[in-house]
């Protein structure tokens, strides 16, 4: 269980001092798929850097478990939009997902089963001798989540991961990261700015209010089974009500930029 | 020292497929193959050459090709050039291998650690100005004529290229990757040894082959002004008696060398490095 509690994020620069995230509460049980959804500057990665550990709080608490973050943990594994810079380029396939369990130090004796099994969830298996620049950027995701899931963390952190695929592609991955994460019960946080991906995804929606000083504006349960179609007139009157509410703020977001 | 690296980048980068594209239309066109065009290049230039030396300008000043070539085969035969040959580029590889060594050793840790780049930049950003040539005179005073002198000059001249675009290549390890590898569990050390310092490849290795074609350009001047051995110095000589015929021959002969160095160290990177050149992954 991840929890969050009065988060406040405040980040200090020659150009002053810009309050990132004011008093953030949220608690994301084990095994939830949560999706963070709120317009481009709403500090929505802010939050899931501090998830992650990579940004220490200005004020408030974030515990894993029993334990309080400070830190990239075991338990906690993030995933990047931008697969090309987050693989190791240098690394074949299956030398990337063997990255993972060498830093980890899992034993020797483990990893091939383990590797053989994350690249055949992933469907990589045929492809484990390329470099990750042969690759489709759809591949390139996979492998991340590959090499994500070897190392058998409790939650996955994932940034507006298939934000920069055709939109082909991208249902194609929500599918399969569905079916992972129903086979693995891993908890997901998953940070959106695309409505329809968070509908189609999440069992729980956080909707998030335009900087500065973002908070959680409202929690939205969805109780409906999926596949989640945009035509089904319930996920579209859901879809219609997330838009009013990010309405104010999409207008503030179009003023400012 | 952004500039200097994009320079140098657009050196080593591969040619994009635009160009590619072109160029395989026009050997369409003509219908000669890329290996044959070259040699049609070097025989053109020969002749024009030829030409140029017999009918418009002065044999004497500029020798034609084939008194060249027979100046050049005694020279060859008697072992006088491998000789020069052999010292230069000896001063070339000494200064050139203890100047990029430590100038990726200096790179890798003011990339790292900021302190240390704060405090030493500002001195490299100078001190990078003063080319291996303007360092002779002093050079000479220092080391005198011998082969310090030559070590010294070349190792100048490599050592600031290569730290700083080694600097820039750690500098600019993607931030995601070193986050990603720290999720997977690494730490600091694995984090610095397995994803940064590889990430900085094919910076250095862009900074090493700047340096080398520097360290060519400044082997020569280093000779003429200072040494009694190498090519410069055969450059030097030739120039005073007056032989143009065997100035000709020394500087075809730092031609073809630069060239063949240069295959050298692309088949070495080919080789052994192939796999930490890719670009894309940094986009």
């Amino acid at each position: 269980m991840l929890r969050v509690s009065n988060v406040s994020k405040v980040f200090e620069s020659s150009r002053g001092t810009y309050i990132t995230l004011d008093g953030v509460s949220l608690t994301i049980s084990d095994g939830e798929f949560l999706c963070l959804l709120g317009p481009s500057g709403c500090g929505k990665s802010t939050l899931l850097n501090i998830l992650a550990g990579f940004e220490p709080v200005t004020a408030g608490t974030v515990m894993s478990g029993d334990v309080p973050v400070t830190g990239a943990g075991r338990e906690r594994v993030m995933f990047f939009q931008d697969a090309g810079s987050a693989l190791l380029p240098w690394l074949t396939v299956e030398e990337n997902v063997r990255f993972g369990l060498r830093v980890r130090k899992v034993p020797k004796a483990d990893w091939q089963p383990i590797i053989d099994k994350y690249l055949q969830m992933t469907g990589l298996d045929t492809h484990r001798t390329k470099f990750p620049s042969e690759l489709s950027g759809g591949m390139r995701q996979r492998l991340q989540i590959a090499r994500a899931l070897a190392v058998e963390p409790e939650v996955l952190l994932m940034d507006e991961p298939f934000g920069a695929l055709d939109a082909m592609t991208r249902r194609h991955m929500h599918s399969i990261l569905l079916d992972i994460w129903q086979r693995t019960g891993k908890t997901i946080v998953f940070v959106t700015h695309d409505i329809a991906e968070a509908i189609s995804l999440g069992d729980r929606i956080g909707v998030m209010s335009f900087g500065p000083r973002s908070v959680i504006t409202k929690l939205i349960d969805i109780e409906l089974p999926r596949p989640r179609d945009l035509a089904n007139p319930k996920v579209a009157l859901l879809y219609n009500e997330i838009e009013a509410l990010l309405a104010p703020d999409l207008a503030r977001v179009a003023e400012h930029s | 020292m952004v500039e200097i690296h994009e320079t140098a980048t657009a050196v080593a980068k591969p040619t994009g497929s635009a160009d590619t594209r072109l160029r395989s239309r026009w050997s369409a066109v003509s219908g000669l193959s890329h290996g044959s065009l070259a040699v049609a290049s070097l025989v053109l230039a020969f002749l024009i050459w030829q030409f140029l030396s017999t009918v418009v300008f002065n044999p004497f000043l500029i020798p034609p090709p084939l008194e060249v070539i027979r100046t050049a085969i005694p020279m060859l035969m008697s072992g006088e050039i491998l000789g020069d040959v052999a010292i230069s580029m000896t001063r070339v590889a000494v200064g050139f291998v203890t100047g990029s060594l430590v100038g990726i050793i200096t790179g890798v840790l003011l990339g790292r650690i900021r302190v240390l780049h704060d405090l030493l930049d500002p001195i490299i950003e100078l001190l990078r100005y003063l080319s291996p040539t303007a360092m002779i005179p002093i050079a000479v005073i220092w080391f005198g004529i011998g082969e310090l002198s030559k070590y010294f000059l070349i190792f100048w001249g490599t050592f600031f290229i290569v730290v700083i675009n080694t600097t820039a290549g750690v500098w600019r390890a993607p931030i995601a990757r070193q986050r990603a590898a720290q999720c997977l569990g690494a730490n600091q050390l694995q984090i610095f040894l397995l994803v940064v310092i590889p990430s900085a490849i094919p910076y250095i290795v862009t900074g090493m082959r700047v340096a080398m074609a520097s360290s060519f350009m400044s082997i020569i001047p280093a000779e003429i002004l200072a040494a009694d051995s190498g090519i410069g110095y055969l450059l030097q000589k030739s120039s005073m008696l007056l032989q143009t015929n065997r100035i000709f021959v020394a500087l075809l002969t730092i031609c073809i060398l630069g060239f063949i160095v240069d295959r050298i160290f692309r088949f070495f990177v080919d080789r052994v490095l192939a796999r930490y050149m890719s670009y894309i992954s940094q986009t």
